[in-house]
């Protein structure tokens, strides 16, 4: 048996590390959550609600460009946050073009600084990041920043970023890692290449930008650099948004092109090389065809890989307590209360098997489960009719089934899609696009005609969608719909 | 080398204090105005000094504490005054490291730990 020893505070305290003896009966924390991102902080505060001694440990692995951040996790610092602020700069750009047509006169040609921007984005950035410290500190949680991994049986050992290592135990974890931009696997995708982990805090413009992929992070970013003015081309493997309502993807595409991004579909990089350095230098990217031989080359100022996440669960020791992972895809199952095959283990947030890669999600999951474990509750996570946005430039809210899913489920004959086009009353003057929102919504006939799918594509769908998502939850049928009174004139009434 | 402290008044007196020790790390205590007795008029600023103050110790090397009156209560009041608009100051007694996002308001300055975080934490 191996004996590991315990630095500074319980010198007397040894543990038996292997893998059969159990370990002594008072741990030093009756929590640890392991990642301090969104399900993992609220995790952690829920429980130290209820008087739960709990740590938090959180570490960032820096980029293969070196970008590196602060407490919060992806949301805060290289996700939703800092990518719906750039997603407003690019629309106040369009709005400074609208408002001349409502009479505001300037003779200036309107120019976007990057670094003003990003300067702004990160000291907020900074701002929740400090606010997450002292909320941890308030509630007396430990915060330790350190890259966590178990090690045995209730223990882990966390490395600080100077490469001390400390052991802990606790009688509970939760594993709340989240996941990290995936790379080509081509020449130059990490020496040259940048992901969303660097984006938000480049420290000079992306100029001319080639993204790779067709996730929402993907058409996001375009989104928003093309709107800044940037020269902006998306190179797709096959289709966009994979896994959403693919009539809806294709009329944010359709947007996307009409609006000055360029599109390669069905091409995928094989190389990266660097023409010139610099920040930003030069790139060729050489891609091939997916339908045939065909090579083609472009050069760049950026290329942005976005083509899938995966989630951190290969190096913090799983094998050495036993939990399983679903090895081609690194995702961990877990039964309806949030617990892996161990039972003292937990897991919330991207990084679990089969469920929604959302925010709300992970933090609604890490409460009710810390409330189950302290409070004595039942209540368990809701996954279905989970509302979520997408902020492209024509901006795409949707809750509950896509066509094609509601279509495989109930059936074609089933079910009705009750559909509109709509034109933006604030569009009309500045006359844009009259034909571009448009929204849906799903009806399973057999029940009621219960909307279980809503669509809506337009300015502000996240702030429509949501009170949609609280009516889907009550079991919202079409006569209900049909018989609640329009706001006029807003697009919601629709 | 060790910390030391400047006290000042006023918002231009402490731009210029600051910009002075441009390199150092800076934390700065903003308070109310003490009337002759020495009394503030921010009962919360009353209450926060002695307990910065008393973990001042913890301060790294080489750093400075400005210790600012910002002026009297009707022109805290005003919503236009300079430490709001430019230093984005919400209240008094607000406790900050200069230059960074990094900062604790009103209650927050009562707790020790927090304000010993403030101090010797990144």
């Amino acid at each position: 048996s191996v004996q590991a020893h315990k630095e500074e505070d319980n010198p007397q305290k040894t543990m038996e590390v292997n893998g059969l003896t159990p370990v002594p009966n008072s741990y030093d924390y009756d929590l640890i959550v392991i990642g301090g991102g969104s399900g993992g902080l609220a995790a952690a505060k829920e429980a130290a609600k209820y008087e739960k001694k709990v740590m938090v440990v959180d570490f960032v692995t820096p980029t293969p460009q070196g970008s590196s951040w602060g407490l919060g996790g992806t949301c805060v610092n290289v996700g939703c946050i800092p990518k719906k602020l750039m997603h407003q700069a690019a629309l106040l750009g369009q709005a400074l073009q609208d408002s001349r047509k409502f009479g505001w006169q300037f003779t200036e040609e309107v120019k976007h600084n990057w670094m003003i921007m990003t300067e702004s984005v990160q000291n907020y950035i900074g701002s929740l990041n400090w606010g997450y410290r002292v909320a941890l500190r308030d509630k007396k949680v430990t915060y330790e920043n350190a890259y966590g991994e178990f090690v045995g049986p209730h223990t882990i050992k966390a490395t600080n970023k100077k490469g001390i290592e400390k052991l802990y135990t606790a009688e509970r974890f939760i594993i709340a890692t989240g996941e990290r931009p995936r790379y080509l696997g081509i020449p130059g995708d990490r020496e040259y290449c940048i992901s969303s982990d660097d984006l938000f805090s480049l420290p000079y413009c992306p100029g001319k930008t080639l993204v790779v992929g067709a996730s929402y992070v993907a058409l996001e970013c375009a989104g928003f650099l093309a709107g800044l003015g940037l020269d902006v081309t998306v190179m797709v493997r096959s289709i966009l948004l994979r896994g959403f309502d693919q009539d809806m993807a294709n009329r944010i595409g359709e947007y996307m092109k009409e609006h000055g991004v360029n599109f390669i579909r069905e091409f995928v990089p094989i190389k990266v090389e660097q023409i010139e350095e610099g920040a930003p230098g030069i790139l060729k990217v050489t891609a091939k065809s997916t339908a045939g031989d065909q090579i083609i080359e472009g050069e760049y100022n950026t290329v942005l890989l976005a083509i899938g996440r995966d989630p951190c669960t290969r190096k913090i020791g799983l094998d050495k307590v036993g939990v399983n992972i679903n090895e081609k895809t690194g995702k961990i199952p877990v039964n309806d209360e949030e617990q892996t095959n161990v039972p003292y283990i937990y897991a919330i947030g991207d990084i679990l098997q089969d469920k929604l890669e959302l925010t709300p999600v992970a933090i609604q999951a890490g409460r009710l489960l810390v409330r189950r474990l302290y409070a004595g509750a039942t209540a368990k996570c809701d996954y279905v009719n989970v509302p979520t946005t997408v902020f492209t430039p024509l901006e795409y809210g949707a809750c509950g089934y896509s066509e094609e899913t509601a279509v495989e489920k109930f059936g074609e004959e089933n079910i009705e899609v009750y559909h509109s086009n709509f034109w933006p009353l604030e569009w009309t003057v500045p006359s844009r696009d009259n034909n571009k929102c448009y929204a849906k919504i799903i009806c399973n006939i057999q029940d009621n005609e219960r909307v279980i799918g809503f669509h809506v594509l337009g300015p502000n769908a996240g702030e429509v969608t949501q009170g949609f998502a609280a009516a889907m939850k009550c079991g919202l049928t079409k006569e209900q719909l049909d018989s609640t009174v329009g706001i006029h004139p807003v697009c919601a009434e629709v | 080398m060790g910390w030391e402290e400047m006290q000042v008044r006023g918002y231009s007196e402490f731009v210029r204090t600051a910009q002075s020790y441009h390199g150092r790390p800076i934390f700065a205590l903003f308070c109310g105005d003490k009337d002759a007795e020495g009394r503030s008029w921010c009962p919360d600023c009353v209450t926060a000094e002695p307990i910065v103050r008393k973990e001042l110790h913890n301060l790294p090397d080489e750093s400075v504490f400005i210790y600012c009156l910002v002026g009297d209560r009707a022109y805290w009041k005003d919503p236009n005054n300079e430490f709001r608009r430019n230093l984005k100051l919400t209240a008094v007694p607000t406790l900050l490291k200069y230059g960074t996002p990094q900062k604790l308001v009103e209650e927050e300055c009562f707790k020790a730990e927090l304000v010993r975080m403030l101090f010797t934490e990144d």
